[in-house]
């Protein structure tokens, strides 16, 4: 045994060399182990709690965690802490690596501080499985429930030798079919407690097998993408695309739904509806799917997050499935921070979608702004990534980067930000509104020119006559209309010679009537003589126009004549009152004349 | 008049916009979801075109219908509907506008409908004024008849076949005024539209031609009907001959006989004419009661048969010989409250409008009379035609509502010829007759919200239900079902069910269907209808021979909805026994007495058949409320006869939450039992 350590001591300091036993770090002991494998949900969970302690001669750095060759292609998470005294330290550096001559996987656990000679540890280290929660059988009808065989190891699968171990089982139900009875386990409700088992040699194993009734949810995400869409305008679009599995007892024979509503205990197994948790500051939060909006959803809005109530459209029977798709957004200022040119966004790579969920297969696909530069991505385990893309959508023209990253097997310990760290111009920011200014600048811009030139390929001879002679009419109501207003104004001038008697003012104001009159009418009948050149009848209108308007005139002159006798004291008041009442009377029969010729036109 | 014009343009735009806004409103409710059972077959098609490209399309044979048959379906649809969504859905994504061709497909009809307003708007301009133009817009945008096509979300094509039936009408109509080539050619490439967009194109190619003989017998022929007719015939006839699905149908079928016999007599009338101006009256006479006399008989004669044999083609569409067409609720006959329902007052206002018409007679007033004539005659014959109806009396009535409105609103100073001085309306006869008017319209527009509201916004796949809180319940059972089909089931697992969910369930469940709503081979639907109506021990062989494996059925016995399988199954009894008279006979599913009954006193043939087996099994245990017996059909209001059903080929696979749809699955053989073959 002793020479046995030393060999292995020396073995140590060539790091995982070809020759090397599994037990490569120095004299490590694992003191005491307390196992406790949890399957009371579809996944395994196995936390160990052991104390380490070294008995070589010198400090080591690192130990290692190993992983039963059974189990490790399901290992879906592996997490090591120091236990101190109060609360648990952080998560430790692991590394994968492997050691010859040993089937398994075996991850290399770096210590924050150096474990001294003989000095002791204690460690707890957290490991999921998924998918190693067989049902059997593995049909059932709708009213049997599920029954499931967990194989695992009564010992801790470790390089080191255990001078004592622990293990406790906690089961989904109280109905266990059979179970391993190494060393005579106790069994207590749910749970069976095996051991203690004292002075176990390293990578012993001895199968476990627990066959026993779980009904619950064995949902499974067969793959997600998840799509992230940021927006500078201040918006982050999430859309989640879910296919879900139940990969449990696959249903045998009928589906009756008469059973399923009667009957409480039918198709136990089921999954009728589940909950989302997205985040507190989701709005707009949609589900559907092919085919359209699924009603059967329910939102609650709690302080600090959102619930959906995700109700598939029917429920899931083992070996159903059902795809849908998610999607809400969030206020970018919750999640991308600034600094200049430099942005950052801080975000869950992988979000909630049912408590232990498990993802076979996740692709996340992360939007950035168009024009995003010197993008570099900070993850908080390993991912795969894929070769960026190019996204286009409202209004891009060279396209927005987009970041692929695939990961499998996932658990809810996967549910961890991921930043990505980018530059970005400000100024192109504004490369989307110029471009829609621009778009209608040149739209109108384009009207403009069509409705100002003339493009007509012929002239319409018609049209531009029509268009001159209404010019011409325009320019001769004006022209008429000025005409009727010297007649009043010409009134006004007789009213008040009638009161102060200035004769001369009296001619003075006859004489520009008549000079104004004259240079009207000259201006009008020459635009009747264009109109008759236009071949227009337009042209008698006006000329009718003109024939009464002499009259009118005339009408003026009499009145003001009248009252040159009246104030000469030529006539009686009496009868030049009646006389300028015949006058005015016939004048406005006259106008009332011009004004409807004047509409005719 | 610039200024009303522009005014004029606001309004239209206004009259558009409240369209859109109606109809966008119904999305709020329902989300996207392309509603009825045709639409699904037009969305799938136009997903088949924008993902494969036009050619592809165009060879596209759809081996998961009819199966084992199959249908080729690029040379079978009118392609119209889905080239012009994949064709803005192309241009939009070319701008980087990158919409999904669904929300195309959703708001194609609400735009097209918008673009029919504009239409009606132009026609009726042409036919009488630009306010009649404008109430009719007005009219066309709001009428129920209307509205079930171009609500958002009805993906059909006679959404976009109106809009092009209206634009070619008033490119006629255009063309016929001016004599033109360039219109007569606009209305060539109008009508290339309709045909490539909908079935209905018959109706042009009958009308129009109808309307040149109706001009000739009117002593009404000129060189502008001449030039118009000429071009359209020629030129539409070529391009109607490049849709692949009418290939060369027009100048075979009878039903564009017409056309052509009419085209014929156009040029003999015109070369007549001809002649007339070249001989002198002595030799005319004696050329045309010689020779010409007997051709234009023979001529006319076929004229007048080819017409009415060709226009009477649309009815002999609806003719009751195939109880399948017969059992289509659209082809039924059109009853006085559909009329009413469909168009409200505007069918008692549009015989004043078409009098209005006939009294001021010209070219193309003599168009719409013809038009409205044809279109109540179809509407009257069928359900479906109704929607060829709705524009002609929206133009009509707004012909009627605008002469009263112009006699009774109007300025009498301001009209050219002022009426007398006697016979001028006194201020009171004016506005009471106004206000009645304004009335009526009021009335009209509240009748078409709540239909708007009420019938055509829901849609057919989604039932909803009211609390007695007043919140809404969404039976969502179809697409339940359609979905577990689509995730639950091989993916080239044929499905049987009655035809009207053919194209759902390729639609919505992507599932290879034996018969679907394109009911295309009648043999076929009765082979269905016959297993459907068979025991199970028959339908089981009918069902192994032609691969089934499920059977989907929709049963209301729960909810109480009405049009389920149990009441449609008489006609497929019907169709089953059209083509198998010895294995189907309708007198088996009735009592002694004649009635179709589901309880104890059905008929044993009724009370075995699948049908009734697949729809009531396991009913019996259940018991709805403690009123009534267990398995108490609320549909029908009986207690089912058969409460004891066992089944021994079939397997229920799925039932939906509300039992609207069930599912079965069918057995494969069982192995040979080992004991026998000792």
């Amino acid at each position: 045994m002793n020479e046995a350590s030393s060999f292995r001591r020396r073995a140590a300091r060539r790091p995982f060399s070809a020759a090397a036993l599994g037990v490569s770090a120095g004299g490590l002991v694992n003191e005491e182990v307390k196992r406790t494998v949890d399957l009371s949900t579809h996944l395994a969970k196995i936390t160990t709690e052991l104390v380490l302690s070294n008995q070589g001669h010198s400090a080591v750095q690192s130990f290692i965690l190993s992983v039963e060759p059974d189990l490790a292609p399901h290992l879906a998470y592996i997490g090591a802490s120091v236990k101190g005294d109060g609360e648990d330290d952080g998560l430790l550096e692991i590394q994968q690596s492997d050691i010859h001559g040993h089937s398994g996987d075996f991850y290399k656990v770096h210590l924050a501080s150096s474990l001294a000679a003989g000095a002791q540890l204690k460690v707890k280290v957290e490991m999921t499985f998924s998918h190693v929660l067989k049902p059997f059988p593995t049909h059932i009808t709708q009213a049997e429930r599920q029954l499931v065989v967990f194989q695992g190891n009564h010992y801790l699968y470790s390089p080191y030798p255990t001078r004592s171990q622990t293990t406790r089982v906690r089961l989904a139900s109280k109905t266990v079919e059979t179970y391993t009875k190494l060393g005579n386990p106790s069994k207590n409700d749910e749970i069976i407690e095996y051991g203690p088992f004292r002075d176990v040699p390293p990578y012993s194993e001895d199968t476990m097998k627990i066959h026993y009734e779980n009904n619950t949810p064995f949902l499974t995400i067969g793959s997600l993408t998840r799509t992230i869409e940021v927006s500078h305008w201040g918006n982050i679009a999430v859309e989640e695309t879910i296919d879900l599995r139940h990969t449990g007892a696959v249903l045998r024979g009928a589906f009756s739904r008469y059973d399923y509503q009667r009957q409480s205990d039918s198709g136990i197994s089921s999954i009728k509806s589940f909950k989302t948790i997205l985040p507190a500051s989701a709005q707009d939060v949609y589900y559907r799917d092919e085919i359209g909006n699924i009603s059967t959803s329910h939102l609650q809005v709690l302080d600090d997050s959102v619930e959906v109530e995700v109700r598939p459209r029917f429920p899931l029977f083992g070996g159903w499935k059902t795809h849908y798709v998610i999607g809400y957004n969030l206020p970018s200022y919750e999640y991308l921070y600034t600094l200049g040119d430099q942005y950052a966004l801080k975000m869950r790579l992988v979000d909630h979608v049912y408590d232990d969920q498990v993802i076979d297969s996740l692709t996340v696909k992360i939007i950035l702004p168009e024009g995003a530069r010197n993008i570099h991505m900070d993850t908080p385990y390993k991912i795969d990534r894929l070769p960026n893309q190019l996204h286009y959508t409202y209004l891009d023209t060279f396209g927005r980067p987009v970041l692929v990253v695939t990961k499998d097997n996932l658990v809810e310990h996967h549910i961890q930000d991921v930043v990505v760290h980018y530059n970005f111009n400000k100024i192109l920011m504004l490369q989307e509104p110029l471009l829609v200014v621009g778009a209608f600048y040149i739209l109108f811009f384009t009207v403009i020119i069509y409705v100002r030139l003339d493009f007509a390929i012929t002239k319409d001879p018609a049209a531009e006559v029509r268009m001159k002679v209404a010019s011409i009419t325009e320019q001769v109501l004006t022209l008429v209309n000025k005409r009727l207003g010297l007649y009043r104004h010409m009134d006004e001038v007789v009213n008040r010679y009638k009161q102060s008697r200035d004769t001369g003012a009296l001619n003075s104001g006859r004489k520009t009537l008549e000079a104004d009159h004259r240079t009207l009418t000259n201006e009008i009948s020459s635009l009747q003589a264009r109109l008759k050149a236009e071949g227009s009848d337009l042209a008698e209108k006006v000329g009718e126009v003109q024939k009464v308007d002499s009259q009118v005139k005339e009408l003026v002159c009499r009145s003001c004549q009248e009252a040159e006798r009246l104030v000469a004291g030529k006539v009686k008041k009496e009868a030049y009152i009646e006389n300028e009442k015949n006058l005015s009377s016939k004048r406005q029969e006259f106008v009332g004349r011009i004004d409807s010729l004047l509409d005719a036109l | 008049l610039t200024k009303f014009g522009t005014e004029e343009k606001k309004m239209l735009k206004l009259s558009w916009s409240i369209k859109l806004n109606i109809q966008v409103l119904l999305l709020q409710f329902y989300s996207k979801i392309v509603f009825c059972f045709p639409f699904r077959f037009n969305y799938r098609s136009t997903h088949h075109l924008t993902s494969n490209g036009f050619y592809e399309f165009l060879n596209w044979f759809d081996e998961r219908a009819w199966y084992p048959l199959g249908r080729i379906v690029g040379g079978t649809v009118y392609p119209g509907l889905m080239v012009t969504a994949g064709l803005i859905h192309y241009v939009l994504n070319l701008l980087h506008i990158t919409v999904h061709i669904r929300d195309v497909c959703v708001f194609l009809a609400p735009v097209f409908s918008g673009l029919t307003s504009i239409s009606t708007f132009l026609l009726t301009r042409e036919l009488w004024n630009q306010g009649a133009g404008l109430l009719a817009a007005c009219f066309i945008a709001i009428v129920p008849g209307y509205i079930s096509r171009s609500v958002a979300g009805s993906f059909d094509n006679e959404g976009i076949a109106i809009f092009a039936l209206q634009f070619t009408y008033y490119l006629w109509v255009k063309s016929v005024k001016t004599g033109s080539v360039f219109w007569a050619i606009g209305c060539c490439l109008s009508y290339f539209y309709m045909v490539s967009a909908w079935g209905g194109y018959v109706f042009i190619i009958n009308l129009i031609p109808l309307h040149v003989f109706v001009l000739l017998l009117m002593q009404r022929f000129s060189r502008r009907v001449y030039i118009a007719y000429s071009t359209f015939y020629i030129i539409g006839l070529v391009l109607s001959m490049q849709i692949p699905f009418v290939g060369f149908q027009p100048i075979r079928t009878s039903e564009h006989m017409a056309a052509a016999g009419v085209f014929v007599l156009l040029q003999v009338y015109a070369f007549l004419q001809y002649l007339k101006d070249r001989l002198t009256r002595q030799e005319f006479q004696t050329l045309f009661f010689l020779g010409v006399a007997l051709a234009a008989g023979v001529v006319f004669l076929s004229v007048i048969y080819l017409t009415y044999t060709g226009t009477n083609k649309l009815k002999c569409y609806a003719k009751i010989h195939i109880p399948i067409i017969a059992s289509v609720s659209e082809h039924q006959p059109t009853t006085w409250v559909s009329f009413f329902f469909d168009l409200h007052i505007l069918v008692c206002t549009f015989p004043a409008g078409l009098w209005f018409c006939i009294k001021n007679i010209n070219d193309e007033r003599v168009f719409v009379a013809l038009y409205a004539i044809s279109a109540v005659y179809f509407a009257g014959v069928m359900v479906r035609l109704m929607l060829t109806l709705t524009p002609v009396v929206c133009m009509l009535s707004a012909v009627a509502f605008s002469c009263v409105f112009e006699h009774y609103l109007g300025d009498d100073m301001k009209r050219q010829s002022p009426p007398a001085e006697d016979s001028r309306l006194g201020p009171n006869i004016k506005s009471i007759v106004t206000m009645l008017m304004l009335m009526l319209l009021m009335m009209f527009a509240v009748h078409c919200t709540w239909v708007t509201s009420n019938a055509y916004s829901s849609p057919s796949v989604v039932l909803a239900s009211y609390n007695h809180d007043g919140s809404r319940n969404i039976l969502d059972d179809f697409r339940e079902a359609y979905y577990w089909l689509r995730q639950n089931t091989d993916e080239h697992a044929r499905v049987m069910s009655w035809w009207d969910y053919g194209y759902q369930i390729a639609g919505m469940a992507n599932r290879t269907t034996l018969v679907d709503n394109n009911t295309w081979n009648n043999s076929h639907i009765a082979l269905v209808g016959k297993a459907m109506s068979s025991n199970e021990t028959a339908a089981y062989e009918i069902m192994r021979s032609l691969d089934v494996d499920y059977v989907l059925i929709i049963f209301g016995g729960v909810i109480g909805y009405s049009g389920d399988d149990i009441n449609k199954f008489l006609w497929m009894v019907r169709i089953a026994e059209g083509e198998h008279p010895r294995d189907i006979r309708e007198s088996d599913y009735f009592t002694p007495q004649g009635e179709f009954r589901v309880d104890k006193a059905g008929s044993p043939t009724l009370l075995n058949c699948l049908m009734y087996k697949m729809s009531y099994y396991r009913f019996g245990e259940m018991q709805l409320d403690f009123r009534t017996p267990p398995g108490f059909d609320r549909t029908r209001n009986a207690e089912i006869g058969n409460k004891d059903i066992k089944l021994k080929h079939l397997e229920e696979a799925f039932t939906s939450e509300h039992w609207l749809v069930r599912i079965y699955k069918v057995k494969k053989l069982e192995n040979r039992d080992r004991t026998s073959s000792l």
